[in-house]
């Protein structure tokens, strides 16, 4: 039986001997084939006949580059003219436009006649001629490209406080128009959902015309419509999918409702062309604080753990509060901690104890430290004494601080995963992305911040979601999917 | 959701799902116009109900109708929903009467009436209101008629209207009520 599957490590000395038969004088050395086969951009593939490898073919497409090129594609004699060739240009052509590829280039021998016509029928066109490239016969490479129409989608973010419209082209980001409500909220000391969704309603139609200006598109050109509809607050929710749905509707898109925290992770295809697996994702905001091990992200979402109470950002809001700070506390913290000295007070590391390690390694718990620091304060201010503020401020967001990144970066290690992304509005503070720079470089983990824009919620990280699931050619949702308040991450989709 | 022409209804689709708003939304409209017979584009202008009404339940039919006309550039027209219905009463023409709804926490929406102008609409008494119950009392001697409020009513109404000139241009959600929260205060934790 036939088969086309990835290729793994052990099927390089099968592939070499393959490599030399065809390839002969021009072959690559067995240490080039394995070491292009296992890079982080590139993707192979092996055709195996029962237990045989009879073809292979590799793709590279590195990040940021919107580009893929055919490095190699080959099929043993004995099983040519099967069409095995042109099922391995197919998977090429699908890899290369889930990668982000906007333009796929090859070369090819001029007096390969077949290949070319197969090239050619699927769309690639000469664009250049390499004279006597291929040596010692002197035959000339034609440089083939083929024009990959990348999906042109809106998405609609209305979860919580943010109204967020943006729109991509692939994996590149067009616009991001964001409206927020988290003035209006301040009074209230923390989002009130009623306000939320009223705000949504208002601010729907300026934030869709900006990102439709922004990106200097017509409503029409669009490919398909994407809408959070979970985890969130379910009438903030509901604003953004009543919009959603009857845009899709009116100009009769296909539409695709989607995980807002997988989303969150999504963000970084923008930022840097395309998204590195397998990653750990690191969310924190006003309503989340989750760690996520990212193995593919249409397919392999694993949570690995969340706060078991208060969000991050819901602490830095009520601490901000004990100190007599304005919401949103975050930004108001970091800004009386830079005087204070981190060591001053140690505050309590929440489920950091070996008996709380067992049960939540990777959860978060934020309340007692939020308690601890108002019984600081308290007994300070009973006591008559003075509260050093900027000690306080800057001792509690180091015990924050200390946990999130210890957790993610232990998360790495145990997963053996060297990349570690940040999302979510916390990521803001200053604190937290010196502390990530410094422990991953220590642990030799890459470290991902997308820009500030990118990171808090907004539509364009919706909208490449959609992107990817367009890409990846899975089916639309359909006009029937609800909001889920409690949207498990290991659903991406809601059919 | 309807779709109406001058004073006739060419399409319309209901769902009976007090919780199913955002679910049902998007087949309500599809549905709406494959019985009409016509396509998104031929649609020319959006009424929507600005309430008042369930808060949640209104937004996403609002939403809706907002993103409606904004991706397809067509005017948007606000109706308030009560003078829907007291326009849509058959019995109502000269009397004072009222329209009322349930506004849930024990209370009513309401609107009075005084007759009908020369257009067909019912010419409002007083403002769009939350009332409660006692306050319904002296109201006891009027005859009381059930009639429902849905999309059919918004859209007569609306095409009734902006013939006759009047000003739907005022397309935000009519709440009658605050948000129910209170600003924060500072809580001791420690006794």
């Amino acid at each position: 039986m036939i088969q086309i599957r990835e290729l793994i490590e052990t099927d390089i000395d099968e592939v070499f001997e393959l490599e030399k038969q065809i390839f002969q004088s021009d072959a690559w050395s067995k240490q080039n084939l394995l070491s292009d086969s296992q890079a982080s951009h590139t993707n192979y593939l092996v055709v195996q006949d029962n237990q045989q490898v009879v073809g292979y073919a590799g793709l590279s497409s590195p990040p940021g580059s919107f580009q893929a090129d055919i490095n190699t594609i080959a099929i043993a004699e004995s099983h040519r003219r099967q069409g095995l060739a042109r099922q391995l240009v197919q998977r090429m052509i699908q890899m290369a436009t889930r990668n982000g590829a906007e333009n796929m280039f090859l070369d090819v021998r001029a007096d390969n006649s077949s290949a070319i016509k197969l090239y050619e029928s699927f769309g690639f066109e000469q664009i250049d001629v390499r004279k006597n490239y291929y040596q010692p016969a002197g035959v000339d490479a034609l440089v083939m490209r083929k024009q990959i129409r990348q999906p042109l989608v809106m998405g609609i973010e209305t979860s919580c406080d943010e109204t967020g419209v943006g729109i991509v082209r692939g994996n590149r980001l067009i616009s991001n128009a964001l409206n927020s409500s988290m003035e209006i909220h301040a009074r209230f000391g923390g989002v009130v959902p009623e306000v939320a969704a009223r705000a949504h309603l208002e601010a729907l139609k300026p934030t869709i015309d900006s990102a439709l200006s922004e990106a200097g598109i017509e409503i029409a050109d669009l490919d398909a419509i994407s809408v959070t509809n979970g985890p969130g607050l379910s009438g903030a929710l509901m604003v953004g999918i009543g919009a959603a749905k009857a845009i899709a509707v009116a100009h009769d898109k296909p539409l695709y409702a989607v995980n807002h925290l997988v989303g969150h992770v999504g963000a970084d295809i923008l930022e840097r062309g395309s998204l590195q697996t397998p990653s750990i994702a690191l969310l924190v905001s006003g309503g989340h604080t989750s760690l996520l091990l990212v193995r593919d992200l249409l397919d392999d979402v694993e949570l690995l753990g969340e706060t078991i109470d208060d969000a991050a950002g819901e602490a830095f809001d009520k601490v901000a509060r004990v100190l007599g700070l304005p919401y949103p506390g975050g930004p108001e913290i970091d800004r009386v901690a830079i005087n204070g000295n981190p060591q001053a007070i140690r505050f309590p590391r929440g489920l950091t104890l070996p008996k709380d390690m067992a049960e939540h390694k990777y959860d978060f718990s934020f309340s007692g430290l939020k308690t601890a620091v108002a019984r600081y304060v308290e007994k300070a201010e009973d006591a008559g004494e003075e509260v050093h503020i900027a000690d306080v401020a800057a001792s509690f967001r180091e015990a924050v601080v200390d946990v999130l990144i210890s957790k993610a970066v232990k998360a790495c290690a145990e997963f053996e995963v060297p990349r570690l992304i940040l999302g979510g509005g916390v990521t803001a503070n200053a604190r937290l992305r010196e502390v990530a720079k410094q422990r991953c470089e220590e642990a030799g983990i890459e470290l991902r911040i997308p820009k500030f824009s990118l990171c808090t919620d907004n539509g364009a990280m919706i909208a490449s979601l959609g992107a990817q699931l367009v890409m990846a050619g899975r089916e639309p949702s359909g006009l029937g999917f609800g909001s889920e308040s409690t949207m498990d991450v290991s659903k991406v989709q809601s059919l | 959701m309807a779709v109406v022409d001058g004073q006739k209804v060419l399409g319309f689709s209901e769902f009976e799902d007090r919780f199913g708003h955002a679910e049902n939304i998007g087949n309500a409209i599809a549905q709406a116009l494959q019985q009409a017979k016509i396509s998104a584009a031929d649609i020319e202008s959006v009424a929507i109900s600005r309430g008042p009404a369930s808060y949640t339940g209104l937004r996403v039919g609002m939403a809706a109708g907002v993103a409606f006309a904004a991706v397809r550039s067509i005017p948007l027209h606000g109706v308030v929903a009560l003078d829907a219905v007291a326009t849509a009463l058959p019995n109502a023409k000269s009397e004072q009467w009222m329209v009322i709804s349930d506004a849930k926490r024990g209370e009513f929406f309401c609107c009075r009436y005084s007759g009908i102008d020369e257009s067909g609409l019912a010419i409002r008494s007083s403002e769009p209101e939350v009332i409660k119950p006692e306050q319904l009392e002296k109201y006891s001697d009027l005859a009381t008629v059930d009639s429902n409020s849905d999309a059919k009513l918004i859209g007569l109404y609306a095409e009734k209207a902006i013939a006759a000139g009047v000003d739907l241009s005022d397309s935000t959600a009519l709440y009658l009520r605050s948000p129910d929260v209170t600003p924060s205060t500072k809580k001791r934790v420690s006794g």
